[in-house]
């Protein structure tokens, strides 16, 4: 489940535990955060888009893919 | 006992801090409030569905439009977002919005991305188009700047739990102080309150992936307005008449009208009558119009149905590519990119999601006032008026400035640790934190979700009836008993997650009370023992409200023109 914090880039700014609009982060001072609720991620992308080193992106569950065709198919 | 941390007075308090929130924070306070607190739940910055953006603003700009609003408001009032709704203010709110318009653009919001005023999607070919294309990315962060800059006192993770009343009149919030892992009671005397809390999910089983709680549409962080008005006993209209929304399947995110495609049925043919090709000005407004389409083409099993933007010209998929950034898409853009699904080959299944509460909500007049004195509302969750952000923006404007004046009049409560309400929900809250076995708050949203998927679903494959509803109703007070009674929470986060179901329950019974009062089938208001839509009712609202005393009234009112 999303999101994943890189440890080896994260700064411990703590930003993505801030903003989260679904409090989903622990944070300590001086640490990487942790994703405590993981299941509760509404994949928004604040965290990726406000982290400022870069270190978070989302993994989606396989169960949200995203179905889909080849355009042609439609067009036969 | 969890503790109070905080006694606050103040003279405006706004719950929310999205949209409608923050115009009303900062409308207030340019109207003279002092003392103009926002209590949020997570962080201005980010919160609401409006969270990483959006694209399209409704709205009417003469120079554009003409002189005549009345055709841009009958194209509104025929999409999915006109229905049921108050002819009045959404009139009122087309006539005004342009100066919220000018206003965002002077704050630093691109409200013309390609330097002109552009109206594009949601729209029938060759009828007026009411939304403003624009680039909301950094809205949240713009108004949470405007906020500070006028002086408005942001709480930042405090997500209020209950109102107070005294005499009739609305005095005063208690929040959750949950910034920290341990929790504390925030108490916040006010004369008037502003809620502007969203839209509200988590009611049925995910349309997409059932018991996966979050994957939703827009925010599910269930900020409780509609809940909160209703036990402190304003009005709610249109709770029952379902509202759902459609996308991308197996993802769920908002934003349809963003892509520029045709729907089609596996053999290319298009759903809906309105376009054969991809139409950047007028978007597919097929399933606006069909609300049910996505899911007609699986039971009648000619689906599914695709969204294909393939025949799109290099710039218009790179235009398109951009307004999904502008609309706060970047999350599926990824997911896309990494999976190498590329809208210039390939055409994506589209379904329509679970039932919400958008545009359900609280009844209100032009300016957000609703039937309980000192109590406002804006955004998604009032139920009369509804248009997605633009409408959000102008009514958090018009409530903010209304509460004010209202506010200069009018005292909070001296003594909020004593009001009834409050005492019983800090005593409940507390009795979460302090059982160490018992039931997780995920068990009580998803037993919810069970009932109102069996006992008051929705329409056209649901039906609703007397029985159901009232067993429906049954159901719901015995899960409320035992939640009640069995409900634990660990941490801030806990509970403010088990605050949120007791919100769900009371939704959940406004809904179903609502349902059972409207004897015809309406929309997706389905009923099996009354077939037939009534004509006498066309023109009519259904308010039903909760009493001091805990009984229900219903009563019927006129649409406003």
């Amino acid at each position: 489940m999303p999101p994943i914090i890189h440890a080896d880039r994260c700064t411990h700014c703590g930003m993505c535990a801030t903003i989260c609009p679904m409090n989903i982060f622990k944070h300590e001072k001086g640490q990487t955060p942790k994703v405590a609720y993981p299941e509760e991620c509404w994949h928004c992308n604040a965290c990726v888009l406000d982290c400022p080193a870069h270190a978070v992106e989302l993994r989606l569950p396989l169960n949200y893919m995203v179905l889909h065709v080849d355009a042609d198919t439609l067009h036969a | 006992m969890i503790p109070v941390s905080k006694t606050i007075d103040a003279d405006v308090v706004i719950v929310g801090g999205g949209i409608g929130g923050a115009m009303a924070a900062i409308a207030a306070s340019e109207s003279g409030a002092k003392r103009v607190v926002v209590l949020e739940k997570c962080h201005v910055k980010r919160s609401g569905s409006g969270a990483t953006g959006n694209d399209h603003f409704s709205c009417y700009i003469p120079e554009v439009h003409g002189d005549d609003v009345e055709p841009v408001l009958t194209a509104l009032m025929n999409s999915l977002v006109g229905q049921a709704k108050d002819v009045e203010l959404m009139r009122l709110h087309l006539l005004e919005s342009f100066d919220i318009v000018k206003k965002w653009e002077e704050w630093g919001i691109n409200m013309r991305p390609l330097g002109r005023w552009n109206f594009q999607g949601h729209a029938l070919p060759g009828k007026p188009r009411a939304f403003l294309k624009f680039d909301g990315r950094k809205q949240k962060a713009v108004l949470a700047e405007q906020m500070k800059k006028h002086g408005v006192t942001v709480l930042n993770h405090h997500p209020v739990v209950e109102l107070a009343k005294e005499n009739g009149r609305v005095c005063g919030a208690l929040a959750i102080d949950a910034s920290t892992p341990d929790p504390s009671f925030v108490l916040v005397s006010a004369p008037c309150v502003i809620l502007s809390t969203g839209l509200t999910h988590r009611l049925y089983v995910n349309g997409t992936t059932p018991n996966y709680l979050f994957n939703t549409a827009h925010c599910p962080n269930n900020a409780g307005g509609q809940a909160l008005g209703w036990r402190i006993g304003a009005s709610m209209v249109n709770m029952e008449i379902p509202y759902t929304h459609a996308g991308t399947k197996y993802l769920q995110r908002a934003g349809k009208a963003t892509w520029i495609g045709v729907y089609r049925y596996p053999d290319g043919k298009p759903l809906g009558p309105f376009v054969t090709k991809p139409d950047p000005e007028y978007g597919d407004v097929t399933s606006d119009i069909w609300n049910s389409a996505f899911l007609d083409v699986m039971h009648n099993g000619r689906g599914p149905a695709y969204l294909d933007c393939s025949e799109n010209t290099p710039e218009t998929l790179a235009y398109m590519r951009k307004a999904m950034f502008d609309e706060g898409l970047s999350a599926l853009i990824a997911y896309m990119d990494a999976k190498g699904i590329d809208p210039a080959r390939h055409a994506v299944e589209f379904t329509r999601f679970e039932p919400i509460l958008h545009g359900r909500g609280l009844d209100v007049d032009k300016n957000g006032q609703t039937t309980v004195p000192g109590l406002y509302a804006a955004g998604d969750m009032v139920g009369n008026a509804g248009c997605g952000l633009g409408l959000a923006a102008w009514m958090g404007w018009r409530a903010g400035h209304a509460a004010a004046a209202d506010a200069a009049n009018s005292t909070g409560s001296a003594d909020l640790a004593s009001n009834p309400a409050i005492k019983a929900k800090m005593e409940l809250l507390s009795s979460f934190m302090s059982r160490n076995i018992g039931a997780e708050w995920q068990e009580a949203n998803i037993a919810l979700t069970q009932i109102m998927s069996d006992y008051a679903n929705v329409g056209p494959y649901n039906v609703r009836s007397e029985t159901l509803l009232k067993a429906g109703l049954g159901y719901l007070a015995q899960l409320r008993e035992e939640t009640n009674a069995s409900m634990k929470a660990s941490c801030s986060h806990t509970l403010m997650r088990a605050a949120e179901v007791l919100d769900l329950f009371d939704c959940a019974e406004c809904i179903m009370r609502s349902a059972l009062e409207r004897k015809e089938t309406r929309g997706n208001h389905k009923r099996s023992d009354y077939t037939f839509t009534n004509p006498l009712l066309a023109d009519k609202m259904l308010d039903v409200t909760r009493k001091d005393d805990g009984s229900v009234v219903t009563s019927w009112r006129n649409m406003k023109h």
